[in-house]
């Protein structure tokens, strides 16, 4: 059989990688995570003329230093799998800042074609691009395409598939100057005599990177024989060319870089005199104005909201009940059959009662993806990133975590999973643990029928509070989390406002389809695991009946009272309602059914007898704080990709639920609330 | 005279001459197009907030301490 041609895809966010990638694969595409890293990692293949083509899609990244993860990722792929082509996929419009990165692909030493995209708009915005004499200058092939189109793609497969046989050899395209050559090569004879450096390196390329001060380089060689010894001697390099320079080697590096890209850019790029932001700044003026800027904002989210859950309900009921209709039908089938009760409970209660409980979200989560993409797409998120800034510095975060925080009033999954966009690490990490405060909409349910038992007259008045507090919280927790763990390491809040695009239906799908995925496969699993042992759980030991105090579950609901009733409901019952609640905390008000033994009609009256308003109202607390709910947690550790966060998260909000309803309990009996 | 940024006003073209800040920072505004020695105009600035400017051929955002360590003229 023949070898498949293996590509990679480079280029800066917002360029279209995305569209060039949905058009080469359409939907045989797969989607994962880098090993071991939280990137999402997507990889499809075609076939063109019989050669099988697999392409994987690299992180949007602007340069190969190695400062972020995305951008290792990126850089270990490149030299250590070496691909076969690397298409570096170029906004036809911002083509001198996207050529920064074409200029280090080259110099690692890849095969490179360039594919400049977006020619059309480029084109009517006054850039004219000669594709050939840009192709002469960088010595790679350069392709014309709209990747939205289709145009040029089937002309890129070809210099693909001819390139990939080329012999390759790494070139020299930037010459740094005579000074900084001399060190250069000097540096890389060192590597190359004294360095068993891994073959897959080019040397004058690590020589450059040594001079830079590139992290991951430096820590490889520091770990080589004589590592040391070179090292010392380039920074001897360094202080000598940083006193000829009167400026650090990354500056002039960096400006033999451009001075390069700028030259190159002059000869083949003609520019008329039409400004190509006109449009977007035109919108801007709008949609970021001072007297519009916060209502559009607003009305933007007010529209995500309502589409996201209004229009997703008659789903979501739907889907319930077929689940319902389906777990019925199920018993009874497997009951006429002659099968023990317990098989049918499993079946029913325990297998599509659990993952029925998940799935209804489904709806939900794929139309708020939707949204997310949309405003994505467009390149309004930037801009409302933009607005909230000033908001989200008080927690020490920038404004593009407000959408996360926004979201989980929805569903902390999904919220979860948009911290995506954040790209920072330790932002991302903060945003996701304080998330789950964010009161979500399976929470309401409790409050509106404790409310109902106890507040009936302030109903309205109660709930707004408990989400408040929520947010309040939020925003304190923030602030502590900040000074303990992430202390100084707020990272500069430097974002590119992509200009407003209309996107296409497709990858909109696309993009909303393969996130959506994800959710029921992964979820699905875990919480299809967890379901079954709760199940068993309340079954155990053999003979008792369902959920009873007996089970192990009311068993173990027994022991954790008394920890409860410091707070004001010491009561069995609580503790298994909040233990079943972990599962999803709709399934709090339906446990105290189940235990009680009555409708939720009657559950009001029952509740009367249990709870007292004080107690009533620290139990809505402990619900609102405490542990966010297995879906929840099995996506904080997905996204964080670390069980230290995940525990965290569930042992902070533990404890701090605890001690808030403790506080507010304990303090309303002294001042005779009981 | 140099002064930060962050100091311009809403429709200035203005030269970046020094970066006072941290590699790390240095060179992912670099990565962006924004070095010493490129123009920029300033699209937005509020009193405070994150300054919008205009480089090469796209906008950015820069935090408000971020606009303040660049020094222009």
């Amino acid at each position: 059989m023949e070898k498949e041609i293996v590509v990679a895809l480079a280029g800066n966010p917002n360029v279209g990688k995305s569209t060039l990638f949905n058009a080469l694969t359409g939907a045989r595409q797969h989607v994962g995570n880098w090993p071991g890293k939280t990137v999402e990692k997507k990889e499809g293949s075609f076939k063109h003329k019989g050669k099988k083509i697999r392409v994987i899609d690299l992180p949007g990244t602007y340069s190969l230093t190695a400062y972020s993860i995305e951008e290792i990722i990126a850089r270990d792929f490149i030299v250590k799998e070496k691909p076969d082509v690397v298409v570096h996929v170029v906004d036809a419009e911002n083509i001198e800042r996207n050529l920064y990165l074409a200029v280090q692909l080259i110099e690692l030493g890849a095969r490179v074609v360039i594919a400049l995209n977006m020619v059309g708009l480029a084109e009517k915005h006054g850039i004219e691009i000669n594709e050939k004499k840009l192709s002469r200058l960088l010595g790679v092939p350069v392709v014309k395409i709209e990747a939205n189109r289709g145009t040029g793609v089937t002309e890129l497969i070809e210099t693909v598939v001819s390139e990939s046989t080329r012999r390759n050899r790494v070139k020299q395209l930037i010459h740094y100057g005579q000074e900084l050559e001399e060190h250069i090569s000097l540096i890389e004879l060192e590597v190359r005599r004294k360095l068993e450096i891994p073959e897959f390196y080019p040397s004058k390329w690590v020589a450059l990177k040594l001079l830079e001060r590139d992290r991951e380089v430096v820590r490889l060689v520091e770990g080589l024989k004589n590592g040391k010894k070179v090292l010392a001697l380039v920074e001897e390099n360094r202080e000598h060319l940083e006193k000829v320079f009167g400026e650090d080697v990354d500056t002039a590096v960096a400006d033999a870089r451009y001075g390069f890209i700028e030259g190159a850019v002059r000869e083949a790029v003609q520019r008329h005199l039409t400004d190509r932001l006109s449009m977007t700044e035109r919108l801007d003026e709008i949609a970021l104005s001072r007297v519009f800027g916060i209502p559009i904002f607003l009305l933007v989210m007010w529209l995500l909201f309502t589409i996201t859950f209004e229009l997703g309900m008659p789903f979501v009921d739907l889907i319930d009940q077929g689940f319902s209709f389906l777990g019925e039908n199920a018993a009874g089938f497997i009951e006429s059959t002659g099968a023990p009760a317990w098989v049918s409970s499993l079946v029913s209660d325990g297998l599509i009662g659990g993952v029925g409980s998940i799935l209804v979200f489904l709806p939900n989560i794929f139309l708020l993806f939707f949204m997310i993409a949309l405003l994505e797409d467009s390149g309004y998120l930037a801009r409302a990133a933009f607005l909230m800034d000033r908001v989200m510095h008080r927690i020490g975060l920038h404004g593009k975590s407000f959408i996360p925080m926004l979201l989980g009033f929805g569903c902390n999954v999904p919220a979860i999973m948009a911290t995506r966009t954040l790209e920072n690490r330790k932002d991302r990490i903060l945003t996701i643990l304080i998330n789950p405060l964010m009161s979500c909409s399976a929470r309401l349910p409790i409050y509106v029928l404790f409310t109902s038992a106890f507040f009936p007259k302030n109903q309205g008045t109660i709930i707004f509070l408990l989400y408040a507090i929520g947010v309040l919280l939020a925003i304190i927790v923030g602030v502590v989390f900040k000074k303990l763990f992430f202390k100084g390491l707020s990272s500069p809040f430097v974002m590119e406002l992509p200009p407003y695009r209309l996107p296409t239906i497709t990858s909109l799908l696309i993009h909303t389809w393969e996130r959506s995925k994800q959710f029921i496969v992964r979820a699905g699993t875990i919480i299809f695991t967890v379901m079954v042992f709760i199940w068993f759980l309340a079954n155990l030991p053999l003979g008792v009946e369902y959920a009873s105090q007996e089970s192990l579950l009311g068993q173990a609901g027994t022991m954790i009272a008394p920890v409860l009733a410091p707070l004001g409901f010491g009561n069995w019952q609580s503790a298994v309602a909040l233990s079943f609640g972990f599962v999803a905390k709709e399934v709090v008000i339906g446990t105290f059914g189940t235990l009680y033994g009555t409708e939720k009609a009657g559950l009001t009256e029952v509740l009367k007898h249990h709870f007292t308003a004080l107690s009533a109202f620290s139990f809505m607390l402990v619900a609102l704080i405490y542990v966010p709910c297995m879906a929840t947690v099995a996506t904080i550790k997905k996204e964080t990709g670390s069980w230290k966060w995940t525990g965290l998260a569930v042992a902070y909000s533990l404890v701090l639920a605890w001690v808030v309803a403790f506080v507010f309990y304990q303090g309303g009996l002294l001042l005779g609330f009981g | 005279m140099l002064r930060p940024l962050a100091m311009s006003r809403e429709g200035e073209t203005v030269l970046v001459r020094e970066i006072r800040s941290g590699l790390k920072l240095k060179k992912r505004l670099g990565e962006l197009g924004l070095y010493e020695g490129t123009s920029v105009k300033i699209v937005r600035n509020r009193a405070s907030g994150p300054v919008m400017v205009k480089v090469l051929d796209s906008q950015l955002i820069l935090g408000r301490g971020e606009s303040l360590k660049i020094l222009v003229e």
